[in-house]
């Protein structure tokens, strides 16, 4: 352990959300040297936990990195930050790094859901975000997750024990919930009910999707790419393979790393 | 303090403190009447020796106008109702209200249910605006409203008077449109939400006044050397006057180039025809209209102005600023945007509403396209 | 004997046939339109003009179980969701082409009148410019007074004989106006006959179940200048009629209750809807379709001013008044209100009038959140408490009366 040596670069990227904070430190834009998650977002200690973590995983103080970029919700209360992107030009940069090529990027967040195209170079060129409807969201998720006593960490294995799709058509989260509810009281299995959760939610993302014209080969990053049921319902309904990655709740972190290597080149 | 400063502090107190001009006009003796968008007669008011007071709502918590609109229907007219109904309005001896769209439709009965002492003048116009018998259908709705400001100001409203009203309102309109020219060649002095604060001043003071103004300002404004290093912008939609809004804008070094908003320049860019009888020259005005969805277009000439305004801006994009709930503006939104996908210009869309507080996914949108561009 | 066909059956036919005759113009290469629902029917149908009409399509794509997917398709395109549902499904199919609900021939012109709402025309500006076709349009201004006047007459006078000029370039087919008289005469008949089955349901108890109008309506709106659509609703009266006079009823179980149902039908979740009423032994006796569908006038001058009283176009009063007066008429003991997110011109006034129409008639009231054709802004759970609690009310009154009895 000790200084960085040599020629090495080292940059770091920080996706301060609502819900989280993630933190990547790379080498020399490509090696990702350490990363950190923690589940507390802007305006907690978890940013500072993250960003302290991930130099110590890395070995490295605040005066190896060269650069510093921040994103997300809480960017701009990130003092640590030389530099400061929004969360959908990190999440471009990143998601073009994770899947060489990528046109259309999903990302399903907490609070909202994007869809970013990306052009041949990978350089973000249009997105759409979702309007004020909570449905497709991974809100839309926990608040389902919760009426059936499930974590939302839960809902991918459930999704996958079911032997059919019990239909959840309400948008508005309010009535989605009396609907589930419903589905209980009638004793249809959870799985069912979960995989129908998933439907309704993947039509909902899908037709933001469809909004920009949907051009493959597509991706979703964000923390609901990790369930395996809506990425099959999401898939499903738009008729294509998506591509995940298992590191995909970093790839707004890992994009605003590579956004400060270049910076820093330059 | 330099002059164009000194200007811009005025107007934006007055945008700010709308009640304050009410009052001072109360004080001096002049009666007021409330005007809501969208293209009311207004120059009938001036005519009739009183002051026009243009309702486009504020920005506040609505509880009380829940009792009469459903959540779905837009802010503005959530917010005008609220208004009224808690009195802020008190002193207004009418308020105009159009049939616009269809949740303007229900406006004149919850006012007259809830804000019991100040009376409603609807407003008709044609919609199939560019034929004889539309001109003439409007002409006979503006003779009738004529008559009912005359009685409310307890005087006849002359031909000369209307004449005259129709010159300040073709004045003033010709200077938001020189000024708005001149601001986007000036997004350092005239950041957006000052912009923005100084055409709507004229909702509230003479029109007279805010055109010397505005005259003054452009010329001012034309003197000094232009602002380089800006993302050049033309907004579209109802309403941008949200000073939490333009300052993400300005926050991105976004410069409102030109504007196709119904609230600012789209009301400016139709001058009314000098006519012998007056009345006939501010209804072919309505024919003349465009840029604005509440108006029936059928070749949607709206998306042609708007890719138009933008090449001639220079622009790199088109922010529509698109007022949640306004279906108007959502049915327009799909095929103007194909027309300015096909011109190559790029649309963000930002759904705003009056009640909004948390600004954190525009500001994302708008770094992002800022970003991009 | 060929065995006398009931009026339902007659009106079905009637129905698959006026929808055939549009295919088969089509077929043969004539000119059709897409038409608004409250256009005036006299001008196209005594040109012989033959034109579908979308609204229709989206009830029955909605009924059928078509909406949310048709709906979704058109936010893909751009649409926001808080869209009318009949326009986000016409939208949908103007693109796709198809659909495996309903399908009705592609249009050579475009029909819009705006007196039920404005957004009929950015409806139908948006389908002009995406299928590059003709528009023609006959605006008429919400009314600010009860009775229509002279300069709305004037104007909408103007605009009606434009329209038939230009129909006569696009299609070729001249107006005949001795023909147009006639079919006035017929659409009177019709009227008549609609506003006598509808009036029969004031009968104890109602001769049918008021749901069953929503199943009537297309012809009533689209084919009432026929004199098959005539005979047909004389028909339909006289078979409520006589049953009424029998007291008999073909609504299935004992009617306990009799209610207004305002607004839209929620196309969707009309099974549902109908059975949560009828299992309590509600039936529905009243609803703004009767008035609604009813196109008294004498002359042409009426005619217009016809056309600007039709529902949601009127002052408010007057549509107080249309409310009040049909469920005094027709008994009710409540009323159901949707609030029908569609439509913000219906709901635009919507507490307001429920205040008022519990004023004017003593009747309790409920009202539930849904639509017409997109069912998931529809909660059963929502609409399920809501009529119960209703029928409890109801029930509690019942008891009080016949005590007091």
């Amino acid at each position: 352990m000790g200084n960085a040596m040599g020629t090495d670069i080292y940059t770091l990227g920080a996706d301060i959300g609502s819900a989280a904070s993630k933190c990547v430190i790379l080498k020399n834009g490509a090696e990702m040297a350490a990363s950190t998650v923690e589940s507390a977002g802007a305006g907690t200690g978890g940013p500072a936990r993250a960003f302290e973590g991930v130099l110590a995983k890395a070995g490295l103080r605040r005066e190896d990195i060269a650069m510093i970029t921040a994103t997300g919700y809480g960017r701009n209360s990130f003092a640590e930050a030389d530099l400061v992107i929004s969360e959908l030009s990190a999440h471009a940069i990143g998601a073009a790094a994770f899947f060489p090529g990528v046109r259309t990027v999903i990302d399903i967040g907490g609070q909202d859901a994007k869809v970013l195209r990306l052009t041949e170079a990978g350089v973000l060129d249009n997105f759409v975000m979702n309007d004020k409807c909570a449905a497709g969201t991974g809100r839309f998720l926990e608040v389902m997750a919760r009426i059936l006593e499930l974590d939302v960490t839960q809902l991918g294995d459930m999704d996958g024990k079911a032997e059919q799709s019990a239909g959840i058509s309400s948008t508005c989260t309010v009535f989605a919930e009396s609907e589930v509810i419903s589905q209980l009281a009638k004793g249809t299995p959870i799985p069912e009910i979960v995989r129908g959760i998933h439907e309704s939610a993947a039509v909902r993302t899908a037709s933001l999707v469809r909004r920009m014209n949907l051009v493959l080969p597509a991706a979703v990053t964000g923390g609901v790419a990790q369930n395996r049921g809506m990425i099959r319902a999401l898939g499903q309904e738009l008729g294509c393979e998506l591509m995940i990655s298992p590191d995909s709740q970093l790839c707004g972190a890992y994009g605003a790393a590579l956004h400060a290597y270049r910076k820093a080149g330059q | 303090m330099s002059r164009i400063d000194d200007i811009l502090t005025q107007l934006e107190t007055i945008s700010r403190n709308p009640r304050a001009q009410l009052d001072a006009c109360l004080a001096a003796g002049k009666k007021a009447v409330g005007v809501m968008p969208y293209f009311c007669p207004e120059e009938l008011v001036y005519a009739a020796g009183m002051q026009p007071f243009g309702l486009w709502g504020a920005d506040m918590v609505c509880d009380q106008s829940r009792r009469y609109y459903p959540a779905f229907i837009c802010s503005i007219l959530h917010s005008v109702l609220e208004l009224g109904i808690t009195g802020k309005l008190a002193g207004l001896s009418a308020i105009m209200i159009p049939f616009s769209c269809d949740s303007l439709k229900g406006m004149a009965t919850n006012w007259e249910v809830s804000v019991k002492d100040i009376p409603v003048i609807n407003v008709a116009y044609a919609q199939n605006r560019k034929i004889d018998a539309g001109t003439e259908f409007t002409a006979s709705q503006l003779r009738k409203i004529r008559g009912q400001l005359a009685e409310i100001a307890g005087r006849e409203i002359t031909d000369a008077d209307i004449a005259a009203a129709v010159e300040v309102y073709n004045a003033d309109r010709a200077a938001i449109i020189a000024f708005a020219d001149a601001a986007g060649k000036h997004p350092k002095l005239v950041p957006a939400a000052k912009r923005s604060a100084v055409i709507k001043a004229g909702f509230f003071m003479d029109r007279a006044e805010h055109a010397k103004l505005l005259t003054e300002l452009a010329e001012l404004l034309a003197a000094e050397p232009g602002d380089r290093g800006y993302i050049r912008v033309v907004t579209t939609g109802i309403l941008a006057d949200s000073p939490a809004l333009l300052e993400i804008f300005e926050e991105n070094r976004i410069c409102i180039a030109a504007d196709q908003i119904a609230a600012e320049s789209v009301d400016a860019r139709t001058q009314t025809p000098v006519t012998e009888d007056p009345i006939i020259g501010m209804a072919e005005r309505y024919g003349k209209l465009e840029g604005c969805s509440i108006l029936f277009d059928p070749g949607k000439q709206r998306g042609k102005e708007l890719v138009e305004l933008a090449k001639q801006a220079g622009a790199e994009g088109i922010i529509w600023v698109m007022t949640k709930f306004c279906d108007p503006e959502e049915y327009d939104f799909v095929p103007v945007k194909r027309m300015a996908d096909a011109a190559g210009i790029r649309v963000l869309s930002l759904e705003v509403d009056r009640q909004m507080v948390n600004y954190e996914q525009i500001r994302s949108a708008v770094q992002a396209f800022a970003e991009m561009c | 004997m060929e065995e006398k066909k009931s009026a339902k059956v007659i009106l079905r036919e009637l129905q698959d046939k006026i929808a055939q005759d549009v295919w088969d113009a089509k077929n043969r290469g004539e000119k059709i339109g897409w038409c608004a629902s409250n256009f005036p029917q006299e001008i196209t149908t005594a040109m012989g003009i033959q034109v579908t009409y979308p609204e229709n399509m989206g009830a029955a794509v909605g009924a059928k179980g078509g909406g949310q997917r048709m709906c979704e398709y058109a936010e893909g395109m751009g649409y926001s969701n808080d869209l009318c549902s009949y326009s986000r499904i016409n939208f949908a199919y103007a693109d796709l082409k198809e659909c495996a609900e309903q399908e009705i021939p592609m249009p050579d012109f475009l029909l819009c009148c705006n007196n039920i709402c404005n957004c009929m025309m950015k409806w139908y500006e948006n389908l002009a410019l995406e299928l590059d076709i003709p528009l023609l349009m006959i605006d008429i201004p919400h009314l600010d007074k009860y009775t229509c006047d002279e300069d709305r007459i004037r104007y909408i006078r103007a605009q009606f004989d434009d329209c038939v000029r230009q129909l006569e370039e696009i299609t070729g087919k001249k107006m005949d106006w001795d023909h147009f008289r006639e079919v006035m005469d017929v659409s009177q008949r019709s009227s008549r006959a609609w506003l006598r089955a509808i009036a029969s349901m004031s009968a104890t108890p109602s001769p049918f179940s008021g749901f069953d109008i929503f199943n009537n309506m297309a012809v009533a709106c689209v084919g009432r200048g026929t004199v098959a659509a005539a005979e047909a609703f004389e028909a339909l009266a006289d078979e409520y009629e006589e049953l009424a006079a029998k007291g008999e009823t073909t609504f299935k179980g004992e009617e306990k209750h009799r209610i207004l149902f305002e607004g839209i039908a929620c196309w969707a979740n009309l099974r549902f809807t109908y059975k949560a009423l009828q299992s309590r032994g509600i039936n529905l006796t009243a609803s703004v379709y009767g008035p609604a569908f009813s196109f008294l006038y004498q002359n042409m001058d009426e005619l217009m001013a016809a056309y600007a009283y039709v529902p949601n176009s009127n002052c408010f009063e007057r549509e107080l008044e249309m409310r009040v007066k049909d469920a005094i008429a027709h008994k009710v003991d409540g009323a159901v209100f949707h609030m029908n997110r569609s439509c913000k011109n219906w709901s635009g006034n919507l507490y307001e009038l429920e205040r008022r129409f519990r004023e004017e008639t003593g009747v309790p009231t409920v009202m539930f959140d849904g639509d017409q054709s997109d069912p998931r802004v529809f909660s059963e759970a929502q609409y399920e408490t809501r009529v119960e609690a209703l029928a409890e009310i109801m029930d509690e009154r019942k008891r009080a009366k016949e005590a007091q009895a």
